[in-house]
């Protein structure tokens, strides 16, 4: 819910598309007088190009995207360098045991969804300087929990 | 391991003791500390495991309210005991400490 589209999720909506768009210039192409092949040649073009760039314009977002167009500040999750950012929040929440990384990605969501979009920069910022620490803490946790025999272990 | 008492868990144990039956979400707590939320969540964690707070996801429907789950705190029973105790025995934050939070929202 929060990320709003990925940057490689546009790509991969966007590059069907752009296949179509270039398969039918090279089908209308052949079939104009050779004269005119030109045309269909620069449409078709021009509009692969349209949407292609579409992909890497931060925050561009076209039809069926499924976000209907709204930008961050309408509460669409962040774009730009907060997106970046947000990115940066799941891989680290990688790098934490699988529960307590969910966890932590989902009350970090929770709350930058509910966040004003100018603290919200700042909010992330937070959550990622304070994960290195968490990281080595839930690490640790895990390893002393495994290390203790417990009820249903052996030992 | 012990519960290091610093000017970031004390201000966290301070909003939760105002009224320890009140269950707050992270974005409360952030606001009422003046703490950077990602400062806080670290606390509210080792709070959780040493049993002084409790904490749930709230049980709504995402899409019916537009927005994810809040997980809630709130002190348990013993842990409200042990943080009215402790507290009051507690470094008091200087003003330089109390500086550094008002400016950067503190670090865990």
């Amino acid at each position: 819910m929060m990320p709003g589209i990925g940057r490689e999720e546009r790509r991969n909506k966007r590059a069907p598309v752009v296949a179509v768009i270039v398969a039918g210039t090279a089908a209308a192409s052949a079939l104009v007088q050779p004269g005119w092949q030109w045309v269909p040649l620069a449409a078709g073009m021009s509009a692969a190009i349209a949407v292609g760039a579409r992909i890497d314009r931060p925050g561009g977002r076209g039809r069926g995207s499924g976000r209907s167009g709204r930008g961050r500040d309408d509460g669409d999750g962040p774009a730009g360098p907060a997106a970046h950012r947000w990115h940066m929040l799941v891989m680290v929440s990688r790098l934490m045991p699988r529960s307590a990384g969910r966890r932590w990605l989902a009350e970090a969501e929770s709350l930058l969804s509910e966040i004003t979009a100018t603290r919200r920069g700042a909010a992330i910022r937070s959550y990622l300087l304070s994960a290195p620490r968490l990281v080595v803490m839930m690490w640790a946790r895990k390893a002393l929990l495994r290390a203790r025999p417990g009820p249903g272990r052996p030992g | 391991m012990a519960l290091r008492l610093t000017v970031q868990v004390q201000l966290v144990l301070q909003a939760l003791l105002r009224d320890p039956a009140r269950e707050m979400y992270g974005l409360e707590l952030s606001e009422e500390t003046g703490l950077q939320p990602g400062t806080a969540y670290p606390i509210l964690l080792r709070l959780e495991r040493e049993g002084w707070v409790a904490s749930r996801w709230e049980d709504i429907d995402p899409r019916a309210e537009k927005r994810p789950a809040r997980r809630y705190y709130r002190l348990t029973p013993g842990g409200a005991v042990a943080a009215s105790a402790a507290l009051p025995g507690a470094r008091r934050p200087n003003g330089t400490a109390l500086r550094r939070l008002a400016e950067g929202g503190g670090t865990a």
